[in-house]
């Protein structure tokens, strides 16, 4: 009887399957797995043919994508058959709709190798369907305050799942990520020395972060991204390693970056110092699957991340650089100001901090700008600052103001219409602009603009 | 020679949630427009010693509800330090979660009971499922007096009696679903669950306690500052109290 319901769930998956490939192309990713999960709660766990051991699943608030992407890459790369949510949907649903992709009308997984992204809220639930032996945690930081509150709510559910049968892969750098390292005795750590982009937090307002283990100052000794470097906790003495089992070190940036990692120097196509912690988990995870550097270095100079998170729009003479952000993820926004800052350049900088509108209730939360160091952007050349926003846009430019950004350089929307921002821009003879907003709004812009240049031509 | 006000901000790298350094540095904005000579001592480390009688404000941000034990045990560690600071009528403020250092006890979801410094009488406890929305309410010692944030709520505050809250909801949940009261007071000892960060995007209310700090010490009120110092402020407070009003028709 069990057998028939996951057969009928399976097979009304697959039909929505080809009828999303046909009709409905974006909504494929997760909304066949999603129904057939609601015909039978535990439907993912009934395919047959997969081998737990050659399961990994990546978590973590960011680089979650990035990082399964590299690895799905890299094993796919090295000859082998990988089953994988590419797509970001990261949930219940998208791994199912993975497993229905790739398994016969009976639900036996056609694919030897496993590589799942997994939502830090969904892990629990899909950990105890198929329980993976390796589970990675890239980071665990200040994230969705709507749905997950405060970081320790993670880690509290991340606890229940962490066993002693799982082998943990843990960014040594990351204090909440390294303090799993209790809960099994089979942890690689993973992470990056210090490079000429790290930095140190030493002005008054700078802070840091609660130990995971004991509550005292953490205190980092440098930072390689934001949050992420060489700790130790001021109380009980909790720190990173000394010797991390796979550790870049000697990175060098440039077009074609690259890092020494156990005695191998890897070559690289991506140059920013976040990528390097993802390159260094992946060569963790595929080492453990028996890849050999020299088969990863071959897929890393191929490798191309899919749905980057920089995008470029022309308008009439300028070029707008759209950096797309996690909504209220105070790290990705950091990291965008870090990129603007690498640009020399004049500019100008449009900010739309918009309103939440993920689910009810809407709302307008903007604190999470003042985790992130504003203060910088003077140095930055920028000419103008235009903030636009139904409700939002006079708080983010009140960051700014807080941050001793000139008030007279700063140009307040509140407003988010296309021809508002547009003809706000028509007013600045730079054609440098740099953009960070949701990516709804981008897509908005995107169209308007496209439609401007057809009327021009 | 100008007044001092200084400001005692504890445990900042501990307490740290929810960008609420900007509460400090709205502090240092306002009182300095204020004309007064502002001090920030930061106690980063529960190794490093309170100077109760250098403190004009203690301030604790909000941060994650494990948190608050260690908070507790610590200020306790003062003895009577803080009640005297509190009786004294200077101004101690907990901000979100933190408030649960301020009230009588927390019981968390495992069953384990938080126990508080019991300055201001009430439970609180962890709710099942986090709450987020915008904050909207008006003062009980003075009624035309509105604060407009936003709230993350983890934790439901049951006041003991209702006369303690520091302020009535316009809009949003405030400190449970079922009362209408938001934070709570003693004194000038105060916890809110207004998020924003609340003095920065309410001033006014900044300048308020800044001279309550003041009252306490034996001085006279600052000078008021100008309006329009505040321009973006009260811009920013109609423009979400129409988007607030489109959700609620």
């Amino acid at each position: 009887m069990k057998k028939m319901k996951f057969l009928l769930a399976l097979w009304i998956g697959k039909a929505l399957m080809l009828f999303c490939n046909l009709f409905a192309k974006g909504r494929g990713t997760n909304m066949p797995g999603a129904n057939s999960n609601r015909i039978m709660p535990d439907f993912i766990g009934q395919f047959t043919g997969i081998d737990t051991d050659k399961v990994v699943f990546i978590t973590g608030t960011n680089g979650k994508s990035t990082a399964n992407n590299m690895v799905v890459h890299a094993l796919k790369n090295a000859g082998k058959t990988v089953c994988s949510n590419l797509e970001g949907a990261n949930m219940i649903g998208g791994i199912a709709t993975a497993l229905i992709r790739n398994s016969t009308l009976f639900g036996k997984v056609k694919t030897e190798y496993f590589s799942f992204e997994i939502d830090e809220r969904s892990l629990e639930h899909i950990y105890k369907h198929i329980p993976a032996s390796k589970i990675c945690i890239t980071n665990l930081q200040k994230d969705q305050v709507q749905r997950n509150g405060e970081p320790d709510y993670i880690v509290q559910k991340f606890r229940k799942v962490f066993n002693p049968n799982v082998t943990l892969f843990l960014n040594d750098g990351e204090p909440r990520a390294k303090s799993f390292e209790d809960l099994t005795e089979k942890v690689v750590y993973y992470g990056v020395s210090k490079t000429k982009y790290s930095f140190v937090k030493d002005k008054f307002y700078d802070v840091t972060m609660p130990c995971p283990k004991c509550n005292d100052k953490i205190v980092f000794d440098y930072y390689n991204v934001d949050n992420v470097g060489k700790f130790h906790c001021s109380g009980c003495g909790f720190s990173s390693e000394d010797k991390v089992d796979f550790y870049a070190e000697n990175v060098e940036f440039s077009d074609h970056s690259s890092f020494d990692c156990n005695g191998f120097r890897f070559t690289v196509t991506n140059n920013e110092p976040f990528y390097i912690f993802n390159y260094a988990l992946c060569i963790a995870v595929c080492n453990s699957f028996g890849i050999s550097n020299k088969e990863l270095q071959k897929g890393f100079l191929n490798f191309k991340n899919i749905g980057g998170r920089m995008e470029t729009l022309k308008y009439k003479t300028k070029t707008l650089k759209y950096i797309r952000i996690k909504q209220e993820n105070p790290e990705t926004l950091q990291t965008a100001l870090d990129y603007i800052a690498k640009d020399p350049n004049e500019k100008i900088l449009m900010m739309g901090l918009e309103e939440l509108k993920d689910f009810e209730p809407y709302y307008t939360n903007t604190f999470y700008a003042f985790d992130v160091d504003f203060e910088s952007l003077k140095n930055y050349n920028i000419k103008k600052y235009i903030c636009f926003s139904e409700a939002v846009a006079y708080d983010t430019a009140n960051r700014m103001i807080y941050a001793g950004i000139n008030p007279d350089d700063i140009a307040v929307l509140p407003n988010d219409s296309d021809e508002a921002i547009l003809s706000e821009l028509d007013k600045t003879d730079i054609d440098n602009v740099y953009l960070i907003t949701w990516l709804k709004k981008y897509n908005e812009l995107e169209k308007s603009t496209q439609q401007y240049n057809k009327g021009e031509n | 020679m100008n007044k001092t006000l200084n400001i005692t901000w504890l445990y900042p790298d501990l307490l740290n949630l929810h960008g609420d350094r900007g509460n400090i540095m709205a502090f240092e904005r306002i009182g300095k427009k204020m004309g007064l000579d502002v001090n920030v001592n930061r106690v980063d480390t529960f190794s490093q010693p309170i100077d109760f009688e250098n403190s004009d404000i203690i301030f604790m941000n909000a941060g994650e509800l494990k948190s608050v034990k260690s908070v507790v045990e610590n200020i306790k560690k003062y003895g009577n330090a803080i009640y005297d600071f509190i009786e004294s009528g200077k101004p101690v403020i907990a901000i979100g979660t933190t408030g649960a250092v301020m009230i009588d006890k927390t019981i968390r979801s495992d069953g384990s009971v938080i126990e508080g410094l019991g300055v201001i009488h009430a439970e609180a406890t962890e709710r099942k499922a986090i709450y987020g929305d915008d904050l909207h309410f008006c003062l009980n010692e003075d009624k035309d007096f509105e604060l407009m944030a936003v709230q993350i709520h983890l934790i439901d505050f049951t006041l003991k009696d209702k006369k303690d809250a520091l302020g009535t909801l316009i809009y949003g949940k405030g400190n449970n679903d079922n009362d209408m009261t938001e934070g709570g007071k003693y004194k000038n000892a105060i916890f809110t669950n207004a998020l924003g960060p609340v003095f920065v995007k309410n001033p006014w209310y900044t300048e308020k306690i800044i001279n309550e700090a003041l009252k306490a010490k034996g001085e006279t009120p600052a000078e008021p500052v100008e309006e329009s110092f505040y321009s973006l402020e009260r811009n920013s407070f109609k423009a979400i109290h129409s988007f607030i009003k489109q959700k609620t028709e």
